[in-house]
């Protein structure tokens, strides 16, 4: 290069300019706070501020949407009462302040970047892969990652991730809840597995294997995988039902895969009982359309009273949820999604977290977090509660089995 | 301005102002500042990636997110193993190129649209095999890796530190792909792109130069992997979805097409949009975004990079107003029009 009569010249000038400001400037740094310093970020005597990250456009913003949704109702309802009291003694109300990633890591670990600085807490956020890409960061910030809906199970290990927690069970949670189920039937069973090949997937096979394990009564008589982007499963159910198995235990998180295999089932005439993770039982998305009808059970589990649902019109938590959610969230219809009942529990819960704390700082936080025992928040089916002392399960693992009953479901004790 | 602009000692003038900038700016930013710089600069090497093959090359491609997700991945695993970090990088630069040149053997052989379908392919395909190869990639919860935090020597803040890394990785990619643009090869490019029949009368293979356009793409492309897994220290088959090639495109057409300035304008508008647009109103990103893609392109069709030459322009028709021209001049006019459409070297500076 020609820099040779210049160098000089231009290294003196940067050395020079760079020594400077970096005399001037190189302490204004340690002092600005928010690096660790000994007052926690987002939090003053008379108010808290909550981060969100989460899809709020793209394909998972219907879900998304909710998670924001259900907190500001429940917060809404509570900062319209005066605000909450804390362990310390002061009354705070609490600011939401959510930002969408669009789903996108990249977008969420740069909202991180905004939010550590602005929230106390970061809470509530949707999605796997948009949590992880800053899980790690949030551990060395040592900024609190709680109650993120994900079934993850790497945020509720206490080694792992020391400043996360999840909300939702985990994958392996809903798979045990069914094996629990059948292991206690007084009846033989003969089980058939499909299950997308991925750690959803195999979350709820390795669960449910766990769960039956030892039991004498249930045999697994085929187990066979696909892929999450395959656009049909129908050799795989054939190859199954030759089995002849009673029970088709379906780990598919695909709403589309999930009702053509329903449909797909019926026509080769082999009728199991179904299991179905939360996520992909909707009754009038897929259930009604897959014609459920016809097997003789369809089962999956839940921890929240579905609103749509008849058997739960009257029922009191169900009314002020609904109301509050059109009040505070601007959420005027049914959510269609369990994620705004999820992040209503979930601001329940934070409540019962803020009245523990006894310092206004992040390390208490996360003390507090992780000392709710058998808390059963607004909305919670009889049978599940919020607790958080267990290391390795996220604060809900408890969920009930529930069967199909052609408009919902119904928690039901044993297999029928 | 552009006289001033010419003059050597300005140039040097600007040059140390810049660097002296590069250099003392990161240590005074607060650190979100650094981080969003960070992003800008990994962004604006993908889309210049991107700029190498379309805006230069004249080809349509729909795939340079899948590069950027290669690199990625190649980083992460490196780090997750740990390899010599020059040797990650140098995996992350030639296993992308690699691939690119792999591909545009094939594809280069299919004219127009042909090209851009087989663009499109590759994310679709990386992003289930990003999800099936799990023993590289660690399946869908991807690799995560923090490598490039700041060693304890160097007394500074990790933000400090990966700003750093990416701003002399980006600097020193964007130096090579100018004179690479303006030189020999890109003055070929140029006329491939305009008229492949022209081109191979003058003894210039058109095939082996959109081979060799794709190829360095891809390769900008791996670069830039190495430089978001630097910066955001996690990736995953959402990485590489379909959908950010798009962005990615919007944003070199929103930067300017075929200008090295667009390039970086592109990276901020990549990163930065998502901000602003959150600032706003977070209920709102997806039609704000739309929004302000639709305003660039409707008052500046040439992308943001137009912008002076487009005041410059105005200024000189409002200034010629009074009294209708003569014809000759329109006419001149008419053809230097014409004229500047060309890709001609002169518009890049």
């Amino acid at each position: 290069m020609k820099m040779t009569p210049t160098r000089r010249g231009v290294t003196s000038v940067i050395a020079l300019s760079a020594a400077v400001l970096l005399a001037a400037t190189g302490c204004a740094r340690d002092g600005g706070g928010g690096r660790g310093g000994e007052t926690s970020p987002g939090i003053t005597d008379d108010s808290i501020t909550l981060g969100i990250t989460t899809p709020l456009s793209g394909p998972t913003a219907g879900p998304g949407t909710c998670t924001v949704a259900g907190l500001e109702a429940y917060m809404g309802a509570v900062n319209e009462a005066g605000g909450i009291e804390f362990g310390d003694g002061k009354t705070r109300t609490v600011e939401i302040k959510a930002l969408d990633d669009a789903y996108d890591p990249q977008k969420a670990s740069s909202n991180y970047q905004t939010l550590k600085n602005e929230a106390f807490a970061i809470t509530s956020g949707l999605g796997t892969p948009t949590n992880l890409a800053w899980r790690e960061a949030a551990t060395a910030d040592e900024v609190p990652q709680v109650f993120v809906m994900t079934g993850d199970p790497i945020f509720s290990q206490q080694s792992e991730s020391p400043w996360s927690l999840g909300w939702v069970p985990a994958y392996p949670n809903e798979g045990a809840a069914f094996g629990e189920m059948l292991a206690k039937s007084s009846e033989d069973h003969k089980v058939a597995i499909l299950f997308q090949n991925d750690d959803f997937g195999e979350g709820y096979v390795e669960g449910f294997k766990e769960a039956i394990k030892g039991s004498e009564n249930i045999e697994v008589v085929g187990e066979l995988s696909y892929e999450a982007t395959d656009a049909s499963v129908d050799a795989q159910l054939t190859e199954l039902a030759a089995t002849d198995a009673d029970i088709l235990f379906n780990a598919m998180s695909i709403t589309p895969l999930v009702i053509s295999s329903l449909e797909r089932a019926q026509s080769i005439g082999w009728e199991p009982s179904w299991f179905l993770p939360s996520n992909t039982s909707s009754p009038t998305a897929i259930l009604e359309p897959g014609g459920a009808d016809a097997y003789p059970g369809v089962y999956s589990v839940a921890f929240s009273k579905a609103p749509a649902s008849p058997k739960f019109a009257d029922d009191e938590d169900v009314k002020t949820f609904l109301s509050d959610l059109k009040t505070y969230a601007d959420y005027p219809e049914v959510p269609a999604f369990p994620h705004c009942m999820w992040s209503y529990m979930l601001g329940a819960t934070l409540e019962e977290v803020f009245k523990d704390m006894q310092e206004p700082t992040r390390e208490n936080f996360m003390e507090a977090v992780r000392s709710i025992e058998d808390f059963k928040a607004p909305l919670m089916l009889d049978g599940t509660s919020v607790n958080t002392t267990v290391d390795g399960e996220p604060a809900v693992s408890s969920v009930v089995v529930q069967k199909y009953n052609g408009k919902g479901f119904d928690t039901v004790e044993g297999i029928e | 301005m552009s006289n001033l602009l010419k003059k050597p000692a300005v140039r040097w003038g600007a040059l140390v102002v810049l660097v002296a900038l590069a250099v003392v700016l990161p240590l005074m930013l607060p650190e979100v500042a650094n981080d969003t710089i960070a992003r800008i600069c990994v962004f604006a090497v993908a889309v210049l990636g991107l700029n190498v093959v379309m805006g230069y090359g004249g080809q349509v491609s729909l795939g340079q997110i899948f590069f950027l997700g290669l690199g990625s991945y190649v980083t992460a695993y490196g780090a997750t193993n740990d390899w010599n970090i020059v040797l990650t990088f140098l995996a992350a630069l030639v296993l992308p190129a690699i691939a690119g040149l792999v591909i545009a053997l094939a594809a280069a052989r299919l004219g127009g649209l042909a090209i851009a379908m087989v663009t499109i392919a590759l994310p679709i395909v990386g992003l289930p095999l990003a999800r099936r190869l799990d023993h590289w990639t660690g399946g869908s919860q991807g690799l995560s890796s923090r490598f490039s935090d700041a060693p304890e020597w160097t007394g500074l803040y990790h933000d400090q530190w990966q700003l750093y890394i990416v701003l002399v990785i980006a600097v020193v990619t964007f130096v090579l792909v100018r004179n690479f643009v303006r030189g020999k090869f890109g003055r070929a490019l140029a006329i491939v792109k305009e008229n492949e029949a022209v081109a191979s009368s003058m003894g210039i293979s058109p095939y082996w130069y959109k081979v060799l356009s794709f190829t360095i793409a891809s390769m900008v492309g791996g670069i830039s992997g190495f430089m978001y897994m630097s910066v955001v220290q996690y990736t995953s088959p959402e990485t590489l979805a379909f959908h950010h090639s798009i962005t990615l495109l919007a944003a070199m057409v929103v930067g300017g097409s075929a200008t090295l300035a667009g390039s970086v304008i592109g990276g901020v508008y990549f990163v930065f949009v998502p901000v602003l647009t959150n600032a706003i109103n977070p209920n709102l990103t997806a039609m704000l975004q739309g929004a302000i893609l639709l305003l660039v392109l409707f008052l500046l069709p040439g992308g943001l990079a137009s912008l002076p030459r487009r005041i410059a322009g105005l200024r000189r028709s409002s200034g010629s107003r009074p009294g209708a021209p003569p014809r000759e001049e329109a006419a001149t006019r008419a053809v230097q029009k014409a004229a500047s459409k060309q890709p001609t070297r002169k518009a890049d500076q």
